[in-house]
């Protein structure tokens, strides 16, 4: 075999993560596009098959298995990776940011091609660590967002740890080939809830919209794509035949995150609520776990990826443009950012699942397959999200570049980076949109029964997008009266912050009168061994009320009680040993 | 096993004692005294290393010195669970040399002689206690240590510092009491206090009250120097010794022969099946974990750094307590690899703190804000111990918590996975705003501290699009910090006390620099005599983490587990 696949394609490009600090901007950025680039095309030709088989930590383990699952991860993550690190370079990334962006996407990496759950635990760990640094890298408000970011996955990474090791002491092998996803019972449920943290479950999701909007730019569009989209395929290795249970919890994700997004107007804040509702289809084909349901889970997962990094790189240039945040400070940008403005028009069609376009394809895939299996209330949500998505990007795409009240704004294009970037991003979600089987050849599962172009699949998706436009006439306005709408770190936050400081309170006073007590009695006992006359007079006063105080040489014996003394404890020696 | 007759674990001994004598006796020119100091830390390095392929072939070397008390040999023997520990002290204490030679010369300290003379006294008692062969001869060097290692404590010769020592003193012999009445109920019970790999046969004839106390005299006695709660609060304020003191012997070489000690118990007299027949372990696991959160949650809210390190401390090293207390063979291998990879973590980071104290005097974490520019390869290297410390991967801490948590499922107990997992949490919450703030914050934009003074994600989310909160608005101006208004309660007697003596001695201030921290680029940070152990150190704990095999330890760890509980690894 060529020996270059028994590269680790994660380990090139943290190889150029490390040396990028240390190069000219330029040149750095370059080796980084083409170590990503290569990873992959690496990632479609490389041959199915274990290729890096080792013993780890004393454990039999694989650092490199390319299987459709891996392949396929493999691929679009390269790809994105390129992307943003094209756009990374025109958008006054640091060297420093993009290093750690590159130990993200590297680290990312090792966790998809890991062939056992010890190296995919050991590079999931490390991309929590790589990620909480790129967050950490912008500074200000990011760095406690990134604490927070770290707490978070630091749980969640701990609860999978927890699950893989117990799967281990059932299974006696951390290798996937031993089992067909994980042992059900204990493992499986910790598994849930330590990747239900990485792909934003409903309760545990308010890290992403808090941490991916702080960051620089550029760095929002690495992190929205490689957390979440590790957790997903981490799921599906885990749960290869699906759960009712996660199917659910998919579906109420897709719903409350578009509904938290509808309502958002700082603009990467609406799309991190997008995060989790897209994730909520993939988590939901997942969950569904036929064949069908696995393939439009990641065929989701590669469109999506392609959309929303585009919808954050345009989000971006906006950012860096107008120096606004806040959707109602803006409006009128399509003379000022034309290009921004198609590759948004793009993306917002493709994530609403308009036909023609790649998230058509793919949500079709997931909704079709609730509808075979028959569940109901899945089926109904996911389209429901659908009405949601559309109106919520309608949303942006109106506040943005619409809205006209005669705005005008002293800004440049988008640098030449940032709009091949983009557009070339934008041809692909359409091609993909137009011609889905040059992707069907690389999904898990089975796309046999996948017929995305059917009239009634078409007509639907023009029926949600009617809907979504309706939806968004009438809410518009009092969507735009309303204000802050808490989510549940609004009883999170408090929560912790008042509990641990109660509890470390608690404890560092209850220590604190356990070591006084302790050390007091300590030196009581020294003190009176050393010098035991005052304990003496104390009892003697209370004995027998006598005042005379005992000091040294008082307690002299004469000769007489010694010999007294003398006997009496030989004899008690005596009798001791007779009895 | 064989015993293969050899000198080599008696020269091991001797040669930091001849150290001692080299180093007096050339107290008059410095250079002299501290090449004395090298060559002497070189040769025991050299002589442990020698014994390391005999040892790993199944050998074990014995020096035999004849009849010591009526009944007990005096016979020092380099097993694996010894070598361990041997191999470990000695090592670390060649690195930690060059670094006191920094350290003591950067801050011009007085009786470096002294110093010297303890630091070569304790390693020759910390390699007798690896290589003793049996309670008695342990017991002998364990005190000798206590006794070596008081001029070091009490080295500041400040009132603090006496009463610092004192404080050690009292605990640790009063725990050397405990351990010897132990050992005597032993030696009564069986005949014998050698040490037997899988424990003492006719133990298992003794009436288990007579054992059961024996066990709690001997573990409660060492569990001093092991710092188990709540006998540990000797090391907290022992924390006024010179950095390299804190790092090598209150992270290494002597709270590690206390927890060194107990694996002896555990392994070598009691055995893993007489313990569980006994059911000694889950008690001894419920203190362990006790501690490991107890402690951790106390180091969250100190800010003197060496402080927080030493709860740290006092956590981590019931990691390996719990992993010997749960008997399975996992969890034992995890907890006999948390010994070289907590050192090798705790002494980085001790070692860079202790840079960051000759280099600006600073001792606070409230006063590190950005400091990561003036120190980048120190704080580098802080960051990457603090990963481990997190039980994360690439270092060492993820190896021996891996092993720990499955040795926790392995035996049936897996409340302690959740006491190694929320540990982990903890870790995260007490080291890495010390990495953040280091590198990310400035003096001028850093913020109050997460959990304690404010929720741990920030500023409320700014879901009305993007107007930063007010000030006024955070929780930590509702709820001001803690820090200074509970400082002098907490402990009035021993907090900071060193900062301030050096404060005075030098006339420096701490606190960041008005302007902020100057750009230092690599390599000009402090000394090299500095830089350089904190970078073996670094180096060291990511070599463990990532080939614990290839590092020796973890081959030794098995062979002594293999013996133990008569299992057998890959």
């Amino acid at each position: 075999m060529n020996p270059v696949f028994a590269l680790p394609p994660a380990f090139v490009v943290l190889a150029v993560a490390l040396v990028l600090p240390f190069l000219p901007r330029r040149e750095g950025h370059a080796l980084g596009f083409l170590a990503t680039a290569g990873v992959s095309i690496w990632s479609l030709v490389a041959p199915a098959g274990v290729h890096v088989p080792m013993r780890f930590l004393g454990f039999d383990a694989i650092l490199l298995q390319v299987d459709t699952l891996s392949r396929l991860m493999g691929i679009i993550f390269g790809l994105i990776a390129a992307a943003a690190v094209l756009y990374s370079y025109s958008s006054d990334a640091e060297n420093r940011q993009t290093a750690f962006a590159l130990g993200y996407v590297g680290t990312s990496l090792g966790a998809v091609y890991a062939g056992d759950w010890l190296t995919m635990v050991f590079f999931w760990e490390l991309m929590a660590v790589t990620s909480t640094l790129l967050v950490w890298d912008y500074g200000g408000e990011a760095v406690r967002a990134g604490f927070r970011y770290a707490i978070y996955h630091g749980l969640g990474g701990s609860l999978l740890m927890a699950a893989v090791v117990w799967h281990y002491t059932q299974v006696g092998s951390f290798l996937f080939s031993e089992s067909a996803g994980m042992v059900a019972g204990v493992p499986t449920a910790l598994a849930a809830i330590g990747i239900g943290v990485n792909v934003g479950f409903v309760g545990l999701h308010t890290w992403l919209p808090d941490t991916y909007p702080r960051p620089h730019i550029a760095a929002s569009v690495f992190l929205s794509v490689y957390t979440t989209k590790t957790g997903v395929y981490g799921l599906a290795r885990a749960f290869p035949d699906g759960h009712i249970a996660i199917a659910y919890m998919g579906a109420a994700m897709a719903m409350i995150g578009v509904l938290y997004a509808l309502v958002q107007h700082d603009m990467r804040r609406l799309l991190s609520y997008h995060i989790q509702s897209q994730v909520g289809y993939m988590v939901a084909g997942v969950g569904i776990g036929t064949a069908l349901a696995t393939a439009g889970a990641f065929a989701h997962v590669f469109n999506h990826i392609l959309y929303k990094a585009l919808l954050f790189m345009t989000a971006g240039v906006i950012v860096s443009r107008t120096g606004k945040e806040d959707l109602y400070g803006l409006g009128n940008l399509r003379g000022f950012l034309p290009f921004t403005g198609i590759a948004f028009a793009i993306a917002a069609l493709s994530i609403s699942g308009f036909p023609g376009f790649n998230g058509f394809v793919s949500k079709g895939m997931v909704t079709a397959a609730a509808h075979k299996e028959h569940l109901t209330v899945i089926y109904y949500l996911l389209l429901a999200a659908g009405v949601g998505t559309f109106m919520s990007f309608i949303k942006f795409g109106y506040y943005a570049f619409l809205n006209s009240h005669g705005q005008s704004y002293d800004v440049n294009y988008a640098a030449w980076g940032q709009r091949i970037a983009m557009l070339s991003i934008a041809g692909l979600t359409i091609f993909f949109g137009l011609f889905p089987e040059y992707l069907f050849a690389y999904l898990p599962g089975s796309t046999a029964s996948a017929h995305p172009f059917t009239p009634g699949h078409i007509t639907e998706g023009l029926i949600l997008a009617a809907l979504g436009l309706i939806g968004f006439v009438v809410v518009k306005r009092p969507l735009s009266k309303l204000g802050l709408v808490p989510d549940v770190d609004a009883i999170i936050e408090p929560a912790t912050f008042y509990g641990t400081r109660t509890l470390v309170r608690g404890v560092t006073e209850l220590f604190a009168a356990v070591d006084r007590v302790v050390a007091g009695s300590a030196y009581e006992v020294a003190g009176t061994i050393s010098d035991p006359y005052a304990l003496l007079t104390r009892i003697r006063r209370q004995v027998t009320s006598g005042t005379e105080r005992i000091r040294p040489g008082s307690l002299r014996a004469t000769i007489s009680v010694s010999v007294v003394l003398l006997i009496a404890v030989l004899g008690g020696v005596l009798i001791g040993l007779l009895v | 096993m064989s015993t293969v007759t050899s000198w080599l674990p008696l020269a091991a001994v001797l040669a930091p004692i001849a150290g001692i004598v080299l180093i007096l006796a050339t107290r008059r020119q410095p250079n002299v005294r501290e090449g004395a100091t090298i060559l002497t830390a070189v040769s025991t390095l050299v002589l442990v290393a020698s014994m390391v392929p005999t040892v790993l072939s199944g050998g074990v070397p014995t020096a035999d010195l004849g009849g010591f008390v009526p009944g007990v040999a005096f016979v020092l023997r380099a097993d694996p669970l010894g070598m361990i520990f041997a191999l470990l002290a000695s090592f670390l204490w060649l690195i930690t040399s060059f670094y006191s030679i920094g350290y003591m010369r950067g801050l011009s300290e007085h009786s470096q002689t002294r110093y010297f003379a303890a630091f070569a006294g304790s390693i020759a008692s910390a390699v007798g206690v690896a290589f003793a062969s049996n309670l008695i001869v342990l017991y002998v060097f364990y005190e000798l240590l206590t006794v070596a290692t008081y001029p070091l404590v009490a080295h500041d010769q400040t009132k603090e510092a006496r009463t610092a020592g004192r404080k050690y003193l009292a605990y640790t012999f009063g725990g050397g009491v405990a351990a010897l009445a132990g050992t005597a109920l032993i030696f009564v019970a069986t005949g014998t206090v050698a040490f037997t790999p899988g424990g003492i046969a006719e133990l298992a004839t003794v009436d288990p009250l007579v054992g059961k106390a024996a066990f709690a005299l001997l573990a409660g006695g060492f569990g001093v120097k092991a710092a188990l709660m709540p006998i540990h609060s000797w090391l907290p304020d022992a924390m006024v010794a010179p950095t390299p003191v804190s790092g090598l012997l209150h992270a290494v070489a002597v709270v590690k022969s206390g927890v060194f000690a107990i694996a002896r118990v555990v392994i070598d007299v009691f055995g893993p099946v007489q313990m569980s027949e006994w059911g000694l372990g889950i008690p001894l696991a419920i203190v362990a974990a006790a501690t490991i959160l107890i402690a951790s949650v106390i180091a969250l809210r100190q800010d003197n750094l060496k402080r927080r390190l030493a709860y740290s401390t006092i956590s981590q090293l019931s990691y390996i307590i719990l992993g010997l207390a749960l008997l399975s063979p996992a969890a034992m291998v995890g907890g006999l690899l948390h010994i070289p990879a907590h050192a090798f973590m705790k002494l980085t980071l001790f070692f860079a703190a202790g840079a960051i104290h000759v280099e600006t005097h600073i001792d606070d974490i409230s006063d590190m804000a950005g400091i990561g520019r003036r120190m980048p390869v120190t704080m580098i290297a802080f960051a990457i111990a603090s990963v481990g410390m997190a039980g994360l991967p690439v270092v060492a801490g993820f190896v021996s918590k891996w092993y720990l948590l499955i040795g926790s499922v392995d035996a049936g107990h897996s409340i302690f996975v959740l006491v190694l997992l929320a540990s982990g949490l903890l870790n995260i919450g007490y080291f890495w705003p010390i990495v953040y703030q280091a590198f990310f914050q400035t003096p001028a934009d850093s913020d109050a501290k997460p959990l304690l003074e404010g929720p741990f994600g920030g500023s409320p989310t700014r879901t009305d699009g993007g107007e930063p909160a007010s000030e006024g608005e955070y929780a930590v101006d509702r709820n001001p910090s803690d820090l200074e208004k509970d400082k002098p309660k907490s402990d009035p007697e021993t907090d900071n006390s060193d900062s301030e003596a050096h404060a005075e001695d030098h006339g420096h201030h701490g606190g960041p620099p008005a302007g902020g921290w100057d750009w230092h680029p690599f390599g000009t940070e402090s000394t090299w005599f500095m830089l350089g152990p904190i970078l073996v150190t670094a180096t060291g704990a990511i070599v463990l983490g990532i080939d614990p095999q290839g590092a020796i330890f973890l081959d030794l760890i098995f062979d002594v587990v293999e013996t133990a509980a008569e299992v057998t690894f890959p």
